[in-house]
């Protein structure tokens, strides 16, 4: 068994498309966030977004994961045009095809680790004793098993994100959105994300990360798309560090 | 100070929807302190409101015109404020009059006028006198219905010893100082036999003694003897508060509800707002704003909204209760509304805003007291204790998922939660209370309606209005009204004065035979049976109070010159309409009465138009006069529109409440949304968990809310019956049935409901990529 085999256990990089933005642009009044973007992302594969602050990472990650709506031009991802979806098949779209990691984690103060895990997959409709089931493979994957019962004030900056992680994944997502990752926490608990980041990847996850990090995306993404005021200015090959 | 203003103003438009939650609170808060308030003021003592309204007299005193002159009388004003005469009065016979009223000795008063320094009548119908033979009556105000079906428009003119004085208007006095009014030419022609002086003290004038002092003060210097009769204003004041008692306690209760619920929602809303500024607090701090100048930014922040509302609510408190009171006022006989007192709107203005002060200024002490760090922490810190047992042990049933995560809010802000909850169940307090009175008066009312008849009929005398009377013998009267289509059962009474053993004053009997029992009498039965033989009687609880009888006594009376014992065998509700002291005895025949002695009673079979009926009766017998009992009692109807105004207003303020916890919780927990919201919780999953919450306390608040205001209601309405001397019969208090509570509980649902359903909405609507990204 690979590690991390409960998380998935898909193909390595395939020539199918999960994100395709085709010509998509954002405007917040008089500004443009995004200025006509097309991108493509294959099954399997890293891709990490990067720029100046302000440059428009967020705003297209929050286009992947129908957080918000474009102006104009099409989002499809996972072959369902989001920009067509009302308010519920987003919903619905993001609980079985997107995992989502923050840069503050976002858990739920008053659930236990273990619940905040189990959360995702009782929205679905799983029983409480499935979901805790499979959050406790999760657990035991990303090694915080022992952290199950605590609650996430009492967690370390790493444990949440692993925490996070988990939650994300919980209902075999077919892409990992991961928005400045290791944006909050120490070097060593950075590096472990890290780790984790790039073994997911290496089963096949197929991950969207924004980051500022240069570090990070050398690391775990093989490809790199620069924006700049709102358009892709660059992408590129990486080779992993 | 600028700074301050800067920061308080840069928060209200940041919070724009807890602003505006606040000055909406504050507004219908206003609202109903300034109903409540002025509804407590008015029954706090109707009789001296009105009769201050009218500038009634404090003693309408009757002198000899033979041993005093009228100059005497106007020179003699010792520790008098005002006075109004002398008026030239007389007692006029009226022999048979139309009905049950207006019979016997009337007191008339010559007067140039309505108006004057004392007594000021309100002239409700018709005009003043203005020529010789026209008369005004004396009579509490009607509404065009009532005066149409009632008595009194039967009466279009009063003959006496060969006078005939043609009713032109109707005016009422609170003082009572007079039966009715002429002009002063006609009272010369009708040979006045006293002189009638209306006076109003300075100084002490609370008791029947001081008001007699005052007067004795008046008389000193007047010649002995000139003083005939003298009444206070406390005479009418008692018989006044007999009537209206009854309903006094029912409009207190929804006042000090009002208050108390007024108070709980604004701590409530007022508290969670700062409390959720405490980060905000914590930032002013670090900006280097002293924790003096953050409490007033906090003050500030809250006072605006709630001095907005409060000027709002107290104009609408004011216009809601305006028409009310008058109603009231009106209902109870008082005749004028006071309108809103000024130290009521003073309340409204000043309270409201002064209570959020207060209660703003609780949290805001703590914020005064902690540090820059401690109130960012305070703001974002983490929950723990039961209510993280509480989510874990919901999280493993097999509830929905957003459900259970909605319940458990409940336990993450445990004051909050508990503050939300007594304004929810106050809410339902109130509307069980008030459902619980309406029914209550609509029992009594229908008992009420169920005695006496469709329409009452009684035979002209002949000194009558109409000079026509009735050829009938009291058989062929009963006769003629059997065969009339449309009627159901006839009731006949004979009412005779009885002398009787140990009573000082005679006793006035009603003499009954026909269907009396049977027309809603016999089902007024408080206490024993219907009586069954000729030695039997039955008493009206009020004659059993004021003769100090019991059910199972015996009385000896002289009857038709026979010394005969009856025994009292029940007790009940209400006497037949017009004189009498409520006593109830099985049929005689008295040679000596006379054809308009006679009262008879119709129920009509469903749907008989009455009108028709009575018109039917005229057309059979011009000799016999009918009139239809009024509707529904007119004091009741207001009772029961007053609660209901009262419970919708409480229960608007509740739900405004429950609006602005959640909407406090979801600005609490915008990060926690927007987590669930990127996981896959749908806009209806988000609704459902902040409705559910709320739904929850709607539910407590129902279970424990309605054993509250059904106590509330046998506590208060045995006490506002006991006020007016009634007992109220068991069958009018159990109003409850399963149904009628589920529906109760249903009201708290729904209550939190409403309230929690707008913060809700707007909830599923939170765009989950600022929030996530807001950090």
């Amino acid at each position: 068994m690979t590690p991390l085999s409960v998380v998935r256990s898909v193909p390595g990089m395939t020539t199918e498309t999960v994100v395709r933005l085709d010509g998509v642009r954002k405007e917040f009044g008089e500004t443009a966030a995004l200025d006509g973007v097309s991108l493509e992302i294959r099954r399997g594969e890293a891709v990490a977004v990067m720029g100046p602050s302000g440059c428009g990472k967020s705003t297209l990650l929050n286009m992947v994961a129908g957080l918000d709506r474009p102006t104009a031009g099409e989002v499809t991802v996972h072959g369902e045009r989001l920009d067509l979806m009302n308010e519920t098949g987003l919903a619905l779209f993001r609980r079985h095809h997107l995992g989502m990691i923050f840069q503050f984690f976002n858990l739920l103060d008053d659930l236990s680790a273990l619940d905040n895990v189990a959360l995702a997959a009782q929205l679905t409709g799983s029983s409480a004793a499935t979901a805790r089931r499979r959050a406790l493979e999760l657990f035991d994957e990303l090694g915080i098993a022992g952290r199950r019962d605590v609650y996430p004030a009492a967690l370390s900056g790493g444990e949440r994100q692993r925490v996070a992680v988990a939650r994300a994944l919980m209902n075999r997502p077919a892409l990992l959105l991961a928005d400045e990752p290791t944006g909050a926490l120490d070097s060593r608990a950075g590096e472990q994300v890290m780790d984790l980041l790039i073994d997911l990847n290496q089963i096949g996850q197929t991950l969207l990360i924004v980051t500022h990090d240069e570090r990070l995306a050398h690391r775990c993404a093989s490809r790199l798309v620069e924006l700049a005021d709102g358009r892709i200015a660059r992408e590129s090959a990486l080779d992993r560090v | 100070m600028s700074a301050v203003w800067a920061a308080a103003k840069a928060a209200i438009r940041r919070r724009r929807l807890q602003t505006f939650v606040i000055g909406l609170v504050a507004l219908f808060c206003t609202a109903t302190v300034v109903v409540s308030l002025a509804l407590l003021d008015a029954m706090s003592a109707p009789f001296d409101r009105a009769l201050a309204q009218q500038r009634g007299a404090h003693a309408v005193a009757a002198f000899d015109p033979a041993k005093v002159t009228d100059a005497q009388l106007t020179a003699a004003r010792d520790g008098v404020e005002a006075a109004a005469g002398p008026f030239g009065q007389v007692m006029f016979e009226v022999g048979g009059g139309s009905g049950p009223v207006m019979r016997g000795p009337l007191t008339l008063v010559g007067r140039p006028g309505p108006g004057g320094d004392v007594d000021r009548l309100d002239l409700w119908r018709g005009r003043w006198a203005s020529a010789p033979g026209e008369v005004v009556l004396n009579a509490p105000p009607e509404d065009e219905t009532s005066f149409a079906r009632g008595p009194f428009s039967r009466i279009p003119s009063l003959t006496a010893d060969g006078t005939t004085l043609t009713v032109v208007g109707w005016a009422f006095s609170v003082g009572g100082s007079a039966d009715g009014w002429v002009t002063p030419e006609q009272m010369t022609e009708l040979r006045p036999t006293g002189t009638q002086m209306l006076y109003r003290f300075a100084g002490d004038v609370s008791t029947r003694e001081a008001v007699q002092q005052r007067l004795t003060g008046v008389t000193t210097g007047l010649p002995g003897g000139a003083l005939i009769a003298a009444q206070p204003y406390q005479v009418v004041k008692e018989e006044a508060a007999e009537g209206s008692g009854v309903y006094l306690p029912f409009l207190g209760t929804f006042g000090v509800l009002g208050l108390i619920i007024a108070v709980i929602i604004v701590g409530n809303v007022v508290s969670g707002a700062v409390i959720s500024g405490f980060r905000h607090i914590g930032m002013l701090k670090a900006l280097g704003f002293t924790p003096r100048q953050v409490v007033a930014v906090y003050l500030t922040m809250v006072t605006v909204p709630a001095t907005a509302g409060a000027i709002l609510g107290t104009v609408l408190g004011d216009l809601g209760a305006r028409p009310l009171l008058e109603d009231t006022f009106r209902g109870m006989g008082f005749g004028q509304d006071t309108g809103v007192p000024a130290w009521v709107w003073a309340a409204g203005l000043v309270g409201i805003p002064a209570l959020v002060l207060l209660t703003a200024l609780v949290p805001a002490s703590r914020a005064h007291r902690l540090s820059a760090a401690e109130a960012i922490s305070a703001g974002s810190a983490p929950r723990r204790g039961h209510g993280l047992r509480v989510q874990r042990a919901l999280g493993g049933t097999r509830l929905p998922r957003s459900v259970s995560l909605g319940l458990g809010h409940l336990f993450a802000r445990p004051a909050r939660t508990a503050l939300t909850m007594a304004s929810l169940l106050l809410g339902v307090t109130t509307v069980t209370f008030a459902t619980g009175l309406s029914d209550t008066l609509i029992r009594f009312s229908a008992l009420d309606a169920a005695a006496g008849g469709d329409v009452s009929i009684r035979p002209e005398p002949p000194d009558g209005p109409t000079g026509v009377t009735s050829s009938r013998t009291d058989d062929e009267v009963e006769a003629l009204l059997r065969g009339l289509p449309g009627t159901e059962r006839i009731g006949v009474a004979l009412g005779r004065p009885v002398s009787a053993l140990g009573q000082s004053e005679p006793i006035q009997v009603n003499f009954v035979r026909g269907d009396v029992a049977a027309m809603g009498y016999e089902d007024q039965l408080l206490e024993g049976r219907w009586m069954a033989a000729p030695d039997e009687m039955v008493a009206t609880s009020e004659l059993l109070n004021k003769r100090g009888l019991e059910v199972g006594d015996t009385i000896t009376m002289e009857l038709q010159g026979v010394r005969t014992t009856v025994t009292v065998v029940g007790e009940t509700l209400q006497n037949l309409p017009g004189p009498g002291d409520g006593l109830f005895a099985p049929w005689r025949e008295f040679e000596d009465a006379e054809p308009f002695d006679y009262f008879y009673q119709v129920d009509l079979t469903e749907g008989t138009d009455r009108e028709a009926y009575m018109q039917a009766i005229r057309s059979a017998d011009p000799g016999l006069s009918p009139w239809s009992r009024g509707g529904s009692n007119e004091l009741q109807v207001i009772v029961t529109g007053f609660s209901s105004v009262l419970a919708v207003l409480l229960a608007t303020v509740a739900a405004l409440g429950v609006l602005n916890t959640v909407a406090l919780n979801v600005l609490d927990r915008r990060r926690d949304l927007g987590m669930l919201k990127s996981i896959g919780m749908t806009p209806r999953q988000v609704i459902t968990m902040l409705v559910t919450s709320m739904a929850a306390l709607g539910v407590a608040g129902g279970l424990l809310g309605i054993p509250f205001g059904m106590v509330a209601h046998r506590l208060v309405v045995p006490l506002s019956a006991g006020a007016a001397k009634v007992t109220l019969p068991e069958s009018v208090l159990r109003v409850w049935d399963p149904l009628q509570l589920a529906l109760l509980v249903l009201s708290g649902v729904l209550i939190a409901v409403v309230g929690a359903l707008l913060p809700a909405r707007s909830a599923a609507r939170l765009t989950i990529a600022r929030v996530l990204h807001n950090e």
